[in-house]
């Protein structure tokens, strides 16, 4: 049964594909702008770390859990990070209730790849004790309200969650495990700031940071995540299809515009003071 | 889970200047922020901070039901998900919905359906989501006074707003309005709702042990307590259109000012 | 709840500033002067009348009544609405107007009438014949149609057979509250005529909510959006048309446009 809300009209597809023709976009931003990023920190009381991030409209605030658990065979003095999102019935009538779909295992993947390959948590300073205890961090993202481009709305979120992080900090004693009496801070664990980039194709268009009209209209996207000099993860979905050239392009873009959101958010603001 | 600081619940739930722990007295409420039309997609929305407690509420209808069997030919239905987010708790929680968070929806459900007017909506239904990002006791009573607000922003009519507290018994003394320690430690819980069209208890519960005399205390201490809460129930749905018609009254101002150069 | 049709209160009267309300406030003890009028009902004592919803309280002929602020559109036979198709099967087409339930468009109620020889109107003898033709519509249009008929329990009945009426090829179509769009037409049309002139667009106002817009180039339109928004936004205010006015005026300079 087609649900109203999955079904976009022609006219307004026909007029934002005409204005972009025109590299006019419907809410007045050029083909390479961003929405306004607004972002708070360490909001919830629960929580080891968490963040509030709000990329125009779309919302998505990230808490962090912690367990101290056995670690990979095959890593045996590394701690696990893992990264689940929930797409809220709340946030828009497109979501429905119900078990992970596809749209929020990609997100919690995407946002995953972009964290993992850029080294930014240093899992060796989240073992206890090689081979017994090491922390498994659960980053795990809500989305609020959508607006369109939920990976890049969550990659800060997460990134910024993880500078916050207050997690007590543990060690390994005849005992058993006991808390130090101190924390192990975003300081302490954060190495890298990758940013993950989204970018919409219509007809031969490109554009960063899809609002959600955009999105439902466009073919496809692609996200690309940067640290300062290096893409560590890129990720194509949807039908889109793009030249070789224009990968090069965007791959350059990405990294400036990588270093533009890093230097503009200056996310080290966000950790915990003691 | 294996966690490093233990939720632990002391014994002495009073401080030695006669303050709850936190520095509330017996009947203090907790500081309360409420806000509405926070949520742009859904048809209604609140904001609720209350302690520690976050939680977001948002309704969606009338629509169609789906599954479509549950779907009713001479009224509407009414379906409430509250819901908790993993890390809202000190241990982190499962992300699937657990029983208590099944039961609590049922009771919200049970305490709302009462002031709408669903005959006016067969076949249809309306869907309250109610998600909490952050817990600290009380809160589904927090919930049940979020999700009518969000009602009332939606336009859905309505008889009237619904409010809700729990009042309990710490170290033999009755409070009101519990906090997550004092819930835990505590020796009884009593959440309560009450619909203003007839001034009547619409949600209760109760665990501990108590005798008729402090039933009668309980039930003082609450409809004072909710009647303090109803107001902030009205300043919140107010407020949003007041500070609109302040705003305008300002630059008015403004400019007539501007215009005597 | 009392029915509907006893009150024709709505937005157009702009120069009170009414007094704002919500579900359960008493409107009035004097249960002997007034009668409980639209949005309102009696307490269960009946000492009271009560607001049902969040709206602006008026009075008028002894009754008290609730203009409300929000909420979905409830179709009325003879409204001009316009409908998104979300779905079509052989006999009907179905169409999301807002309202509780989805409406349907049946094809006999597409035929277009042709013009015969010396301009008179033929008269249209049917589905299939040589001066009658049916539109046929896809998913995702977006039809300007008027309501047939609508109640409590079935799905509303809609027609593209009319002046004005039928498929729309362009523009956008934008959603504000429908108990709002009184304002955007405003006294005898006062706003939407100052609306049409400063933003030299063509707009297209429905009562379920929808607006239809089409201008010059996607500055003007975006300014008539903004200024619909700050209608919506303010619109239980006084002294609305004069402000929007001002509004648009002093964009105008700073966006650049003229």
């Amino acid at each position: 049964m087609m649900d109203i809300k999955r079904v976009i009209s022609t006219i307004e597809r026909k007029y934002i594909k005409n204005n972009l023709k025109k590299e006019e976009r419907i809410d007045n931003r050029g083909l390479w702008d961003y929405r306004d990023l607004k972002i708070k920190a360490d909001i919830i009381t629960s929580a080891e770390g968490s963040a509030d991030v709000m990329l125009g409209d779309t919302r998505i605030i990230t808490g962090l859990k912690y367990d101290v658990g056995n670690p990979f065979p095959d890593l045996p003095d590394e701690g696990v990070c893992t990264v689940m999102a929930e797409l809220l019935p709340l946030a828009s009538p497109l979501f429905e209730r119900g078990p992970p779909d596809e749209q929020s295992i990609e997100l919690a993947r995407v946002v995953d790849r972009g964290i993992r390959h850029a080294d930014c948590v240093q899992t060796k300073k989240l073992c206890i004790k090689e081979k017994e205890a090491v922390y498994i961090l659960f980053l795990d993202m809500y989305v609020i309200n959508h607006d369109g481009n939920l990976i890049d709305c969550g990659g800060v979120s997460a990134l910024t969650t993880l500078i916050s992080a207050k997690i007590p900090e543990g060690r390994w004693t005849e005992n058993g495990l006991e808390w130090t009496g101190k924390y192990l801070t975003g300081e302490n664990l954060v190495n890298e700031l990758p940013i993950v980039i989204t970018y919409g194709k219509i007809d031969d268009i490109i554009f960063v940071d899809p609002i959600l009209p955009e999105e439902l209209v466009s073919d496809g996207k692609i996200s690309i995540s940067v640290t300062e000099s290096k893409i560590t993860s890129i990720q194509k979905s949807g039908k889109v299809t793009f030249t070789f050239d224009e990968i090069r392009m965007l791959g350059k873009k990405s990294i400036e515009i990588g270093q533009k959101i890093r230097k503009e958010l200056n996310l080290w603001q966000y950790k915990t003071e003691i | 889970m294996v966690l490093l600081i233990k939720d632990e619940y002391p014994e002495k739930l009073f401080r030695e200047d006669g303050k709850r722990l936190d520095g509330r007295d017996k009947n203090e409420l907790r500081p309360i922020k409420m806000e509405v039309g926070v949520l742009n997609n859904a048809d209604g929305s609140a904001y609720l901070e209350w302690g520690n407690n976050k939680i977001f509420a948002a309704v969606f209808g009338p629509r169609d039901v789906h599954p479509h069997h549950l779907a009713k030919p001479d009224r509407g239905i009414l379906r409430v998900f509250y819901r908790m987010a993993t890390y809202s708790v000190f241990e982190r929680k499962r992300p699937a919905p657990g029983r208590r968070e099944k039961e609590i929806s049922m009771i919200i459900a049970d305490c709302i359906e009462p002031i709408l007017f669903l005959e006016l909506y067969p076949g249809t239904c309306f869907e309250v989501f109610i998600e909490v990002i952050d817990a600290d006791g009380g809160t589904r009573c927090a919930s049940t006074t979020v999700a009518s607000l969000a009602l009332a922003d939606a336009g859905v009519p309505m008889k009237s707003l619904v409010t809700s507290v729990a009042v309990g018994k710490i170290n033999g003394e009755l409070v009101v309005d519990l906090s997550g320690i004092e819930d835990k430690a505590g020796e009884a819980d009593l959440p309560l709702a009450i619909t203003w069209f007839n001034e009547e208890i619409s949600l209760l519960q109760f665990d501990g042990a108590m005798n008729l005399d402090q039933l009668d205390e309980f039930l003082i201490l609450a409809k004072d307590a909710i009647s303090k809460i109803y107001e902030k129930q009205l300043f919140a749905l107010k407020n949003k259109y007041i500070a609109i018609q302040e705003d305008i009254e300002k630059e008015t101002i403004q400019n007539n000012n501007g215009g005597e150069d | 709840m009392e029915e509907e049709s006893q009150v024709e209160e709505d937005f157009e009267v702009e120069e009170t500033l009414r007094e704002l309300v919500v579900p359960g406030e008493i409107l009035s003890e004097k249960t002997k002067d007034f009668m409980p009028g639209r949005g309102t009902m009696f307490n269960k004592d009946k000492t009271k009348i009560i607001s049902l919803m969040l709206g602006l309280k008026s009075i008028k002929n002894n009754y008290i009544n609730v203009i409300p602020l929000k909420g979905i559109y409830t179709p009325q036979p003879g409204d001009k609405v316009i409908a998104l198709v979300v779905d079509k099967n052989p006999v009907k087409y179905k169409c999301n107007i807002n309202a509780k339930d989805f409406a349907q468009l049946k094809p006999k109620n597409t035929i277009k009438r042709e013009k015969g020889r010396m301009g008179r109107m033929t008269r249209s003898k049917g589905y299939g014949q040589e001066d009658a033709s049916t539109e046929r519509f896809d998913i995702g249009d977006i039809l300007i149609v008027k309501v047939l008929s609508a109640d409590r329990l079935n799905k509303p009945e809609l027609t593209t057979i009319g002046k004005y009426l039928g498929k729309k090829n362009g523009g956008i179509v934008i959603s504000i509250d429908p108990p709002k769009i009184p304002r955007v037409i405003g006294r005898n049309g006062s706003m939407i005529k100052m609306l049409k002139n400063l933003t030299n667009c063509n707009i297209f106002v429905t009562q379920n909510g929808r607006i239809w817009i089409r201008g010059d180039n996607i500055a003007y339109e975006r300014l008539l959006i903004d200024a619909i928004h700050k209608i919506e936004r303010e619109a239980h205010t006084t002294g609305l048309t004069d402000r929007v006015q001002a509004f648009i005026k002093s964009e105008k300079i700073k966006r650049g446009i003229n």
